[in-house]
């Protein structure tokens, strides 16, 4: 026998109102990943018309091929570094936004424009101030009264941190905007009561306000990392993947071999970019959950 | 509850399978044999025709299709499929959408990648063939012994763009005969202090050239019919011996120092101002040398010579400007119309069309406009006993140029850029069914 408020829920709100949103979840969603569990078996390409079985051959030739695993590697560098960056841009500009006067308004305005910028449009005007005779270099330049060629794009030791750098000035207004809601919900009472206790600026963040925004921390580092995974536009724009192949992300990889029509292993590539992203979703979710017990 | 919901849970997977039948939707659909050719001005009206062109090329079809549509009262509209062109129009393809004509590279490797017997029209009997200057008649545009792209200009050519300026100034008044003199004539440029070659490895595109010139006696030889069957390989000597000769090169510092991050429009710059005195590179260099200078400039500064190992022999590598390609829409009108207008661009068009684009003509009864710059009658008459590069004789073109640039970035050795293009053609050659992979 159910409870009654319950029954009176399911008359309200019959099963098969789930239909609409079940049918775009399924079709948009649900179906796309099957079909790339499916291809990714198949020998599908642009070169003939016929698609056969081929049992796990792409996965073999791509995992004794060196270059996935390249992929994969940069992949991972990349989500980590910009889940870093992102964070500590987003948490910086929070703390230092946190006040709600007219100019932290019009500031935080202006530091989110960058996340509903196109991300094409964001690479493509990094890459022509990062050039070597680009407006970074003309702004050191003047400044230091000498004449400045660094290749910001040219090096492949550090050019996967100024791409992770800029991916994260593109999304840190999304991570501000997060962290400045977590600052806001923080209790005035225990704010105050540490205060009395003497505790100072540093030792409040530390001790109370950081550790009570672990759910925002949570969502912040979560979405960065595992976002960047997928990224594409924003490395695409800027070095191609180059040099040397240093910032090539599995997506780019992904899209140069689909391009070359070998539509099955590209369908296989993005199988594995999809279970290394859930492998990974797993533990970082749960371990920075774990973060949130304190409260 | 919880069990009914999955039993719609289940219901959906099911139905996701039973979409996922296995076929692909860029089959063509299938007519051979004999196809009859239309008068070029045999009316059309009501007729739409659709060409999908490159961002580069979208604008070489104006003045024929100007003519045409006064001429038959069809229409004809330009798609600009953006770049890169290649991918977007494969994919395309491949999801079953399709042009009447597209611009496309009318090589082996590149008809192949759009399933040339399935989606395309032969055009075997087409009646503007013997038009054609006979040596450029069967150049390229077949496969598997069917033509089926229409040459519309004369095919890039790898070679050497040089700073006439430069040569004059330190008394060279000869081109070199051989790669040996040709390398030398680098080694006494640099010793007066002139940088003697510039390469763009930040762009990447043109690195491939330097090793694809020293190939130009192997493919003479057959190069690429054996790689094509598997019995040579990038990483036997031939090749690799390339890479690795073209790597001395940079390490002897015969190259502009910034070469890594150097890109294609540096490159023009830097020969047009003397900078450096010699560029590999092909035709669509010089366009680029256009957008900085005019032609009478360009003829007193730039000059083009091909070379080989053993002489002056240029490699042909035709690109997506130089052909067109008819599908098979399964529309039997729209597809004789789509022949007409190929027969008119090649026949009573081709005048217009080749004063319209200031390019050499490709035949006989038909003159090249008094304005064409004198770097590119160069490479035009070089066609005749050039040898076809990669791109054109081999069933798969590999990143070649990726994996060169990598090495010029210090990221790979010359073995492992051989290494790692042989493993993708094989890849490309084993998805092509290629017998022998």
């Amino acid at each position: 026998m159910l409870p009654k408020g319950t029954a009176r829920r399911r008359s309200d709100h019959p099963l098969w109102f789930l239909i609409p949103a079940l049918v775009i979840l399924v079709v948009f969603f649900f179906v796309p990943t099957v079909f790339n569990f499916v291809y990714a078996f198949t020998d599908w390409s642009s070169f003939k018309s016929a698609i056969n079985f081929a049992g796990v051959d792409n996965f073999t030739s791509l995992f004794s091929n060196g270059t996935l695993l390249n992929s994969l590697k940069v992949t991972l560098v990349y989500a980590v570094l910009v889940a870093f960056f992102q964070n500590a841009f987003g948490l910086g500009l929070a703390l230092l936004l946190e006040r709600d006067t007219m100019v932290n308004r019009a500031v935080r305005v202006a530091f989110f424009i960058p996340v509903i910028m196109s991300a094409l449009a964001v690479g493509y005007i990094f890459q022509a101030l990062l050039k070597p005779d680009g407006a970074l270099n003309g702004i050191l330049g003047a400044v230091f009264g000498t004449s400045v060629s660094i290749p910001w794009l040219g090096s492949t030791t550090w050019t996967i941190v100024v791409v992770a750098v800029v991916h994260a000035w593109k999304w840190m207004g999304l991570s501000m905007l997060i962290y400045l809601a977590g600052l806001k919900t923080i209790n005035e009472d225990v704010l105050e009561a540490a205060r009395l206790d003497g505790a100072n600026r540093w030792t409040m963040f530390r001790a109370i306000r950081f550790p009570l925004l672990a759910p925002a921390v949570t969502f912040n580092v979560a979405t960065a990392l595992l976002g960047s995974m997928n990224g594409f536009d924003i490395v695409q724009a800027t070095t191609e993947g180059g040099p040397g192949g240093t910032t090539e992300l599995l997506n780019i990889f992904i899209f140069r071999t689909f391009g070359q029509g070998l539509f099955a292993q590209a369908t296989t590539m993005s199988l594995v970019l999809f279970l290394t992203v859930t492998i990974l979703a797993f533990p970082v979710i749960r371990f920075l959950r774990k973060r949130e017990d304190v409260l | 509850m919880k069990n009914r919901f999955r039993t719609a849970l289940a219901l959906a997977a099911a139905g996701a399978l039973a979409l996922t039948g296995c076929s692909d939707p860029g089959t063509g659909t299938e007519s051979n044999g004999p196809v009859d050719w239309p008068a070029q001005d045999a009316d059309l009206a009501g007729t739409t025709l659709t060409i999908w062109a490159a961002q580069n090329s979208n604008t070489v079809p104006e003045s024929v299709i100007a003519g045409f549509e006064e001429l038959t009262g069809a229409e004809v509209e330009v798609v600009t499929i953006p770049d890169p062109y290649e991918q977007g129009v494969q994919t395309k393809v491949a999801t079953g959408d399709k042009p009447d004509l597209a611009f496309w590279q009318p090589t082996a490797s590149q008809l192949t990648a759009l399933n040339a017997s399935q989606n395309l029209q032969p055009l075997d009997d087409a009646p503007w063939l013997d038009a054609y200057r006979p040596e450029l008649r069967d150049i390229t545009g077949t496969l598997d012994g069917t033509r089926y792209a229409a040459l519309i200009t004369t095919p890039a050519v790898q070679g050497v763009y040089y700073n006439k300026e430069v040569f004059a100034e330190h008394g060279i008044t000869e081109t070199p005969t051989d790669w040996d003199s040709f390398i030398q004539l680098a080694r006494d440029l640099k010793a007066e202090g002139v940088t003697p070659f510039h390469e763009m490895a930040a762009d990447r595109w043109g690195t491939q050239w330097w090793v694809q010139v020293q190939l130009a006696d192997a493919a003479a030889d057959g190069l690429w019919d054996r790689v094509n069957a598997n019995e040579e390989q990038f990483t036997d000597e031939t090749v690799q011996g390339a890479i690795e000769t073209y790597q001395g090169l940079i390490e002897e510092g015969l190259f502009n120092e910034d070469i890594k991050t150097a890109t294609f429009e540096d490159q023009g710059a830097a020969l047009l101002a003397g900078d450096a005195a010699m560029v590999m590179q092909v035709n669509s260099f010089f366009g680029q040398l256009q957008s900085l200078a005019d032609t009478a400039e360009l003829d007193q500064k730039i000059g083009f010579f091909p070379i080989s190992p053993s002489g002056n022999v240029g490699t042909f590598i035709p690109d997506q400007s130089n052909a067109l390609v008819a599908f098979k829409t399964g529309d039997a009108d729209r597809e004789a119309a789509a022949r007409q207008l190929l027969s008119y661009w090649l026949g009573d068009g081709y005048e217009d069309f080749v004063a319209a684009q200031s390019t050499v003509s490709l035949q006989t009864g038909v003159e090249t406009p008094a304005d064409v710059p004198q770097a590119l009658l160069a490479v035009s008459d070089s066609l005749a006993d050039s040898v076809g590069s990669m791109q054109a004789l081999a069933i798969a073109n590999p990143d070649l140029y990726i994996y060169l640039a990598d090495m010029i970035q210090g990221t790979k050795t010359p073995a492992e850029v051989a290494e790692a293009t042989q493993a993708q053609f094989e890849e490309l050659a084993k998805a092509q069914g290629a017998e022998g992979f």
